[in-house]
């Protein structure tokens, strides 16, 4: 009964999308040509879930592509795998002026694996490989797929990136009453969405979006771009059937149909854990060497096959085998903390060095990621399990600060991960360089960091000479001709400390004019660039890591030379953050000492610009010249 | 060429320990997984212990001779980053009747536990085989139980019907290679060469052996039972063995052409065959006959013959058009425009020129053939050029696998102008760069061929003027001409094309930080022949530094270089400009109100030993006004690595000048 409706309700919207549908690009209004490589003329998406098992989406996509740019906006492709079917697709390419001038049919698409590098994986892409003979075309993008999985309703972006538009967009979606349809939108602009909703039935659309262009630091894109979510309470997984009508419930499903039986182990390694363990007194004792156990035994290898895409690998196997993705070395993790003893949850997360979180206010199947919680009194304390590097308990900048899912027998719970205190995220160098008569600088420098700058940089210590030659190069460019004569890392991994010895030479780094040398005090920490500028900032922007760097520096002059001119002392303090920069000479020497704060925020576009000044006049005092002239 | 010697020495003086030590699987002992690091390079994450590898040739009644290529690996890991190094994928072809496979076998990871060598073999579940498209499948392993310190073995076997695809055997890789040894076992009925690229030689066994096949044959006659023949056919089988030892992991540096012409490996190319009872038939075996047997192919040279397809549009546009410069110009337009490259490489038409031509899409033989096709028809004397483009590599012997693209070339009488209408920004005489590369091979009607050189020798120059005024607190605000020609121009289309004015304007900020347009100009660029002429207004803040009271500038301001792109210390491959340059400025500083010139650095001419580049420099004052005029100029398009002192030196001096200050003082 509940089909018969939709159906005709559907058909008249599509009815609707095709003869109303111009095809010649003249009929494009302007406003949706500014700053487009293409133009969505129409894109329209039935999706229909006869049952909790079955699941159909029709797809129907008129794009005119205005410019090479904007080729990859025809986006004529689809997914597929053991449980997703190609039913039908085609594609018709049309001229500016409306004219047919090719047909491509299913056979011509082509199929591509989506495995790349060792990801093993069964999905595969069927797509449309196109060679565009003129500019602008039109293409007309049918097709049809069906899939047993309804764990996953794509969601829907009408907007669908940077430099294209959309005319005009639609999504219906029929729906059995029975299985707790919902769908929650984001980021639309008062008044732009026109819904029609009866039961069994939600039919959403907009017309006339311009394009947006790319701006760095612009937040996150789910952040700013409208779309809208959809999910079901009641799903189908590769075959286990899913709940999610509250968080609590979903962690809990999750626990009980993914997670259990999962974790068994040989008694060997049970044993052998037991017995490394044992000397430990507290459970984060004992917790970090299991981690640091579970670091040297694997190594990390995606694998999507089946429901193995979202079922971890069984411990035991990771345990022979020494591999596995996120979720079989996270789950392989727990396992072993169980045998010590040791209580842990699996966390589901977004991984992303953007802060990417759960949506809190919509209950379905999200996360990118996995990683492992150990309670600690009231905090958790964080395991990456996929790095075979980075100390225990670092969370580092690829989970930090963002919903996870703890997934646990019972009581599932959205819980916030680590958040890194700009302050914490600090380096300090303390160091010294004497510049010659010549111009040369000879000096040494110690650099510790801490926080998110320890993330940055742990990994030096498994570079080789060469490596890290070319990356300290890299990291002082702005010192033409210079020799690392020296470069020593040492990680306490215990403490989250990086410490970098560096001894340096450069020949020509005071610049010489006549009699006087110039040169930049900062010789060691000139780190801050100034932001690209936008004529017409649209997007908020992001300052998503703050970081707090100090420096002491002693500077021995040349003989023979005076100070004619040195920099003035500056201190300065904005809402982005704070900047102190101090000379001070005593005979034949200068203390240079720096501090710069910068605060982690999300500021109105209006604000970009002052940003904008604010990094300016930071490099300009890190770059500031003291003058010297000869006697 | 000192590397060679040394290495040769090396090998000599090796060659005892070199006989000694077997290399065989399942031979692990406690001093390898005891190793640390590798002994010659301590940073390496992994290192082959050895790669030793045979190809030959089998026969069976049913499909001829095949191909079978067996290959042992024994893999140290040392550090995680190693961890790689345990997986592996080996692609083959399978289109359903003509199918290569691949077999794997012997896998085992071997691990120190306390005194005792574990070992765990690789059983299904670690052994994947994905598809990767309709033609091509991924053999994929994932060694079991992997540690720092880990040993992994493995052998595979590739069996594949297609005998003129002999495999390539890389000795040299990116972790340093202990040993690695190649045979080829070729009965006598086969020619191939070998082609053999990187630094270093390898010690070479030459032997045979006498093998010999048994045909059966059944024979029915009327009436009688079945008979049954057998005919044994002896032959020789030529064994060559390859050995090299001790080869350092390949790095990869900044202007490298491609990485891949540097390393050790060796490619074989069928010559002839040679069966017994049927003439000799041969393939490739000099440039020459090359060049013939792609001439010949019904894909090339058949593709080319063909001009139905267009006569009418050509005779239209031809009409009115007399001479040869007029009529290359139409024709290289015309095809330019109405075709568009589908991004493939290769010499063979792939779906026809008459079927690019109505789709009006197609590779590059398909465009260039076609254009060539179209000069001649309007008697031109147009041949098309046999290419290697600069992602393939470089062949070091005659061999059709040396060619993955074509151009078109015309002789004018006095010159000859080479086309490629693959891409919308090149020109007659401007290629785009993936062509610019070592010599490609002319074709002419008859068949015969002449080499001819890819790389650029006139200089692509840029030319600068730049009006500049500098207010007190130090701002600079001027208006820049810049213009580009021949691969500037090239390369500058490439980059803007069909990019709006806002575009441009964002991406010339972000090339150059600190810097704000205004009154951008986009280039009409009617005429592709002709320079690129960008204008536009700027300010800047950061070009000058304000102390007491002075005002020092940077000459070259935003254009001028800072850092020295060449930074490593040492060179191993030669230095890739991809074209001779010569770079032109005139800035004129107007000194602000108040403000006098206090010193302007002095003139400076460098020069580079065998011409291979100059800069000069000068700096002139004129009241109140200063004058910077400067010229770079490369003259090769590739420097050896033997030059790279110099050049370093070189780009030092210079950046070292261009940053030197002008300093304008306050009046008192």
């Amino acid at each position: 009964m509940f089909l018969r409706k939709p159906i005709l309700f559907l058909l008249f919207i599509a009815f609707n999308a095709y003869s109303q549908q111009d095809l010649s690009v003249l009929s494009i209004p302007q406003e949706l040509r500014e700053n487009a490589n293409a133009v969505i003329r129409s894109y329209n998406k039935e999706i229909t879930i006869s049952s909790r098992k079955s699941m159909s989406v029709k797809t129907s996509r008129i794009v005119t592509v205005l410019n090479d740019y904007g080729n990859d906006y025809i986006d004529a492709s689809e997914f597929f795998d053991k449980s997703t079917k190609i039913k039908s697709i085609e594609a018709i390419i049309y001229d500016a002026f409306g004219k047919e001038i090719k047909k491509i049919k299913k056979k011509d698409f082509r199929d591509r694996s989506l495995s790349e590098g060792s990801i093993l994986t069964d999905n595969r892409i069927l797509y449309l490989d196109y060679t565009p003979v003129q500019y602008p075309y039109t293409i007309v993008y049918t097709s049809e797929t069906e899939t047993s999985n309804t764990a996953f309703i794509s969601s829907w972006m009408p907007l669908e990136g940077l430099y294209v538009s959309t005319e005009k967009s639609s999504v219906t979606i029929n729906h059995d009453t029975s299985l707790g349809f919902k769908y929650k939108a984001y980021n639309f602009d008062e008044g732009i969405l026109k819904k029609q909703e009866q039961p069994g039935v939600l039919a959403l659309s907009v017309e006339n979006l311009p394009a947006r262009r790319s701006e760095d630091y612009s937040p996150y894109f789910l952040q700013i771009m409208p779309h809208v979510l959809f999910g079901l309470d009641k799903f189908n997984l590769e075959g286990v059937e899913g709940e999610a009508s509250n968080w609590e419930a979903f962690g809990t499903w999750m626990y009980n149909n993914l997670l259990k039986g999962t974790e068994e182990l040989p008694e060997e390694t049970i044993v052998k854990i037991k017995a490394l363990t044992a000397g430990a007194a507290t459970p984060l004792g004992k917790a970090k060497i299991v981690y640091e156990y579970m670091q040297n035994k694997t190594r990390y290898i995606s694998i999507q096959l089946g429901i193995g895409g979202w079922k971890p690998m069984p411990a035991k196997d990771v345990d022979r085998l020494g591999y596995g993705d996120c979720k079989a070395l996270t789950n392989y993790t727990r396992a072993l903390l169980q045998a010590a003893g040791v209580e842990s949850y699996y966390a589901v997360v977004y991984g992303d060095r953007r802060a990417r979180s759960l949506r809190e206010d919509f209950v379905s199947m999200q996360g990118n990621h996995v990683i492992l919680a150990i309670p600690n009194n009231e905090d958790l304390v964080w395991l990456e399990c996929t790095s075979q590097q980075l100390p225990f308990g670092f969370q580092g900048s690829f989970t930090d600060d963002r919903t996870a899912l703890l997934v646990k027998p019972e009581k599932s719970e959205l819980v916030r991960t680590h958040v890194y205190d700009d302050k914490n995220n600090s380096q300090n160098s303390k160091g010294a360089y004497t510049i010659k008569q010549d111009g040369t600088i000879e000096g040494t420098v110690t650099f510790t960091s801490a926080g998110l700058q320890y993330n940055d940089k742990y990994g030096y210590e498994f570079l080789s000479p060469d490596e890290l030659d070319k990356k300290y190069k890299n990291r002082f460019s702005y010192i033409n001709n210079i020799k690392f004569k020296n470069i020593k890392v040492n990680n306490s991994k215990d403490k989250q400390l990086l410490r970098e010895d560096l001894a340096i030479e450069a020949a020509g780094y005071g610049n010489i004019s006549g009699n006087r040398m110039i040169f930049a005090v900062n010789a060691f920490n000139q780190s801050v660039s100034v932001p690209q500028r936008y004529r017409d900032r649209k997007a908020p922007f992001e300052i998503g890591t703050g970081y707090y760097d100090t420096d002491e520096i002693t500077i021995n002059l040349p003989e023979g030379f005076t100070v004619e001119a040195k920099p003035e002392n500056m201190i300065f303090k904005d809402k982005f953050g704070e900047y102190k920069a101090e000379y001070i000479i005593t005979g034949n020497q200068v203390t240079y000492k720096r501090s710069m704060h910068l605060y982690k925020g999300r500021y109105d576009n209006t604000e970009y610009e002052n940003y904008r000044q604010f990094c300016d006049k930071i490099a300009r005092n890190d770059n500031a010249k003291m003058v010297l002239v000869k006697q | 060429m000192k590397q060679y010697l040394l290495y040769f020495f090396l090998l000599i003086a090796c060659s005892a320990v070199l006989q000694a030590q077997t290399y065989e699987l399942g031979e692990v002992t406690r001093q390898e997984l005891e190793e640390k690091s590798h002994p010659k390079d301590p940073s390496a994450p992994a290192a082959i212990l050895f790669s030793k590898g045979e190809t030959y040739m089998t026969y069976s009644q049913r499909d001829g001779f095949i191909l079978v290529t067996e290959v042992d690996m024994k893999i140290k890991i040392y550090t995680k980053d190693g961890y790689e190094w345990a997986n592996r994928s080996i692609s083959f072809y399978d289109a359903g009747s003509n199918r290569e496979s691949v077999d794997i076998s012997k896998a085992y990871t071997y691990n120190l536990e306390g005194n005792s060598i574990k070992k765990t073999k690789l059983k299904n579940e670690g052994e994947f085989t994905e598809e990767v498209n309709k033609n091509w499948r991924l053999k994929k392993i994932v060694m079991p139980d992997v540690k720092e310190g880990s040993i992994v073995e493995y052998r595979y076997k590739i069996v594949s019907p297609f005998i003129h695809i002999f495999p390539e055997w890389k000795f040299q890789h990116g972790i340093p290679v202990n040993y690695s040894a190649y045979t080829t076992r070729i009965p006598e009925y086969l020619g191939y060469t070998p082609n053999f690229r990187g630094y270093f030689a390898p010690k070479v066994t030459k032997s045979t052996k006498s093998q010999s096949v048994t045909l059966t044959n059944t024979q029915r006659v009327e009436n009688r039972p079945s008979e049954i023949n057998t005919n044994k056919i002896d032959y020789v089988d030529n064994i060559v063995k390859y050995e090299m030892q001790d080869l350092p992991a390949l790095k990869d540096e900044a202007f490298v052409n491609n990485i891949e012409n540097y390393a050790s490996s060796i490619e074989h190319e069928i010559t002839y065959t040679k069966y017994p009872n049927s003439p000799i038939k041969s393939y490739s075996s000099s440039w020459e006959d090359v060049a013939k047997t792609i001439y010949d192919n019904e894909d090339f040279g058949g593709e080319l013959k063909k001009t139905g397809y267009f006569e009418d549009d050509i005779n239209a546009l031809l009409n009115g058009l007399s001479s040869p410069e007029e009529k290359l110009v139409a024709l290289f337009y015309y095809v330019r425009e109405r075709m568009n490259w589908n991004g493939n490489y290769g010499y063979h038409c792939d779906k026809g020129v008459k079927k690019s031509y109505a789709e009006r899409a197609g590779n590059d033989a398909e465009i260039n053939l076609m254009l060539t096709a179209m000069l001649r028809y309007a008697k031109l004397d147009a041949n098309p050029v046999l290419v290697t483009t600069r992602s393939s590599k470089i062949a070091l012997f005659p061999s059709r696998a040396a060619f993955d693209y074509v151009v078109t070339a015309v002789n004018l009488g006095d010159r000859t102008v080479l086309l490629d209408a693959t891409s919308k920004s090149a020109v007659p005489g401007i290629l785009p760069i993936r062509a610019l590369n070592w010599t490609g091979r002319l074709i002419k009607q008859d068949g015969s061929s002449a080499l001819i050189q890819m790389v650029p020798t006139q200089h692509s120059k840029e030319a600068n003027v730049l009006t500049v005024s500098v207010t007190n607190n130090g701002q600079i605000a001027g208006k820049a001409q810049r213009q580009y020609e021949h691969y500037n121009a090239y390369i500058f289309r490439e980059a803007f094309l069909g990019m709006s004015k806002e575009s441009r304007m964002e991406k010339i900020e972000k090339a150059y930080a600190g810097l704000e347009l205004d009154n951008y100009t986009v280039p009409e660029d009617k005429d592709l022949s002709k320079p690129v002429n960008e204008e536009y207004e700027f300010k800047h803040n950061g070009m000058t530094d304000v102390i007491g009271d002075k005002i020092y500038i940077k000459p070259m301001l935003y254009l001028g270089e800072t850092e020295n792109p060449f930074k490593q210390e040492k060179r191993e491959y030669p230095v890739d400009f991809i074209f001779p340059r010569q770079e032109r400025y005139i800035i004129t500083f107007n000194c602000p109100e108040g403000y006098h010139i206090e010193s302007v650095p002095e003139a400076l001419a460098l020069a580079m030993e065998e011409n291979i580049g100059t800069f000069r420099y000068n700096v002139v004052q004129v009241q109140n006004q200063v004058q910077v005029r400067a010229m770079v100029e490369l003259n090769y398009a590739s420097i050896s690595q033997d030059y790279y002192p110099t050049i370093k030196n070189f780009f030092d001096k210079m950046i070292e000048k261009q940053n030197e200050k002008i300093v304008l003082a306050k009046n008192n």
